[in-house]
């Protein structure tokens, strides 16, 4: 049954470019998004495993026909929580694509390569090995250099080559850690590593290893200064594919990856702790002022998102529990809230023509659905109470100063009032004030575009209404993993 | 001792030479005779398998797809790059010499060796029954590529 978040859509992806030729739009439609729902079935199935914090992993081993092989996959409360995420925003992303992706041409590949992201991500996420992890970080890596090119402009390739060539070393750097932590301890497995690290006295390689980690996966997490080829990759890409990205590929492949090694395999001590602090809070800081200055709506969001993700670190890094559940509570709203913001500004692109937000005005009277959901999800990022962001935001300062971290607790503040300024510009010049002559004609987003803002608009809300549950059902059960350590 | 070192420095060397080279199949050429010394290395390091995939497949089925696609698209020999890169690689490969040499070998000196067991069972007994796991996901990295040659290289009719 677990094996299914990477089989199923590794399946349906290898038939969809061989369907595609009988039917070019409904069937790669039909099959993506049913393979997308049936996913996140399974992942809300599986919340009740680990329902108020305890429970064990689960290992599942599946034979070939009766052989043993070693095909194992791990499911504990993190991977979890993650699964969960991924599933979710990647039906919304699915849905937005049935209209959005209609004037790329060449559905059926499109979709394919969205689910085999999707199998990268789940991979990932269901490894307890770190080769796994380092071939599923690639599947999902060759899969959204080829998305973001997707539109084959001359921006777009562009792009595409910087955020490869930036991914290249990001994977050279963690293949080189993996390698030094192989040769010294003789095993790949998350347990064996940190078994044979724990009787190993060699701090000076393990430390370089660490730094080599915390370099590779800060790239592939966007963290300010590993953070260049984000603001062209994400904004280049079509829309649904900007949301993917910003909204949990940065997060799966970075945040998570390095979460689970730091955590789960090295240990988390104070030194990494106040480096992953600092890195956090100079992201935090540093792509909020980038945002404020960027009149690309695209753009503007791609720079939030490092400083969002900045937040996360923040969280996780400070490694108390309350810490380590906000910073995760922080990755789930920003996931959401991120994947709406995107896929609305995907909306208006396709309305107006245009990602220039000085050109734009008054389209809320134009496009009422689209602007309620994407102030929505401003203000959750924004930290605006009673949605999501709020309560995220509100646990990692709260963390932050009953750790002692004044300081950094005042940043986050500050930094917060910051990333409010820089959502009220994008909502004004967009969606408020006089509708400019040019978009009379503009029209609302079609159905079922508008329906995936819609829900993902429902969900940013209902989480901060129902925070409580969802930190209880869905956060603790994967901040109790990170806690308990190795 | 001397004729490892000889091909360490010649690995490194054809490998500068196919980042620098002006010409691609100069480049491509370069690539092969680097990973065919890399090739070497491994079989005297007791590696017989890795050796054997490095030469057959990189050094000879890689080479001559290049090969093939740059004959094949080649309109100008000569690829343009910006000052900034020739410049930049030179600069990086010495810091990284400088730091292999001040770093690399008291690193290595910490490293305890483990009991030479590097080819524990048959080839395919490793990759089948212990690495099972990653066959699936270069199953899946091999989808990806083969999707992302369709989706770049399509036609553009349908796009405005």
């Amino acid at each position: 049954m677990i094996f299914l978040y990477i089989a199923l859509p590794l399946a349906v992806a290898a038939v969809l470019p061989l369907l595609g030729k009988a039917s070019k739009k409904v069937l790669p439609d039909l099959l993506g998004n049913a393979t997308l729902a049936i996913l996140l079935f399974v992942a809300l199935s599986g919340v009740k495993n680990f329902w108020g914090g305890f429970g064990n992993p689960i290992v599942e081993r599946l034979g070939w026909f009766g052989e043993t092989v070693n095909l194992q996959v791990t499911l504990d409360g993190f991977s979890q929580f993650m699964l969960l995420t991924v599933q979710l925003v990647s039906l919304a992303v699915g849905l937005f694509s049935v209209s959005y992706m209609d004037h790329y041409g060449s559905k059926a590949n499109y979709y394919a390569l969205l689910l085999v992201m999707v199998a990268g991500m789940n991979g990932l996420l269901l490894s307890a090995d770190l080769f796994n992890v380092y071939i599923f970080l690639e599947v999902a890596a060759v899969a959204s250099y080829a998305l973001v090119a997707y539109g084959l402009e001359h921006d777009e390739l562009e792009a595409s080559f910087k955020y490869l060539m930036l991914s290249v070393v990001a994977s050279a750097a963690i293949l080189i850690a993996i390698a030094v932590l192989f040769g010294m301890t003789g095993g790949l497995s998350f347990a064996a590593v940190a078994e044979g690290l724990r009787s190993l006295p060699a701090k000076g390689v393990t430390a370089i290893c660490a730094a080599l980690f915390l370099m590779g996966f800060g790239l592939k997490a966007a963290l300010v200064p590993f953070h260049a080829w984000l603001p062209d990759a994400h904004p280049s890409a079509p829309a649904p594919i900007s949301a993917i990205l910003s909204g949990l590929l940065i997060k799966v492949s970075g945040v998570y990856a390095l979460a689970r090694i730091f955590f789960n395999v090295f240990g988390l001590t104070p030194a990494l702790s106040q480096v992953l602090l600092w890195l956090g809070a100079i992201s935090v800081v540093v792509a909020a002022f980038l945002a404020l200055g960027q009149k690309d709506m695209k753009r503007m969001l791609a720079y939030s998102s490092v400083s969002q993700v900045g937040y996360v670190i923040l969280g996780v890094g400070l490694g108390t529990p309350l810490g380590i559940a906000g910073g995760l509570f922080h990755l789930l709203n920003h996931a959401l809230a991120k994947g709406l913001l995107f896929l609305t500004s995907g909306s208006v692109q396709q309305a107006t023509g245009t990602r220039n937000l000085d050109e734009m005005g008054g389209l809320a009277k134009r496009m009422p659905v689209t602007a309620g959901a994407s102030l929505v999800g401003s203000l959750s990022i924004a930290g605006v109470p009673p949605l999501g962001g709020f309560w995220s935001k509100l646990l990692i300062i709260v963390a932050l100063v009953q750790a002692g971290e004044g300081a950094l607790a005042v940043i986050a503040v500050l930094a917060s009032v910051l990333t409010l300024w820089y959502y009220l510009i994008l909502q004004r010049k967009a969606f408020f004030g006089q509708l400019h002559e040019r978009w009379r004609a503009v029209r609302e987003a079609p159905f079922w575009m508008a329906a995936a803002t819609v829900v993902l608009a429902l969900l940013v809300i209902g989480v901060g209404i129902l925070f409580s549950a969802v930190l209880k059902a869905w956060v603790a059960p994967a901040a109790d993993v990170l806690t308990k350590g190795f | 001792m001397i004729l490892q070192i000889t091909l360490l420095v010649g690995l490194v060397l054809f490998s500068v030479l196919a980042i620098l080279a002006k010409d691609l199949i100069k480049s491509a050429i370069c690539l092969a005779v680097s990973s065919l010394l890399l090739g070497v290395v491994f079989f005297r390091l007791g590696a017989p398998y890795a050796g054997v995939f490095e030469i057959s497949v990189v050094a000879g089925l890689i080479t001559v797809l290049f090969i093939l696609t740059i004959a094949l698209t080649k309109a100008e020999g000569d690829v343009r790059e910006s000052k900034l890169a020739r410049i930049a690689f030179p600069l990086f490969f010495v810091v990284f010499a400088l730091i292999d040499a001040l770093v690399m070998k008291g690193l290595l000196e910490k490293i305890p060796l483990l009991e030479a067991a590097p080819e524990a069972g048959s080839f395919s007994d490793v990759l089948w029954r212990e690495r099972t796991f990653d066959l699936v996901g270069q199953l899946a990295v091999i989808l990806a590529g083969v999707f992302a040659v369709l989706a770049l290289f399509r036609k553009r009719d349908n796009h405005d």
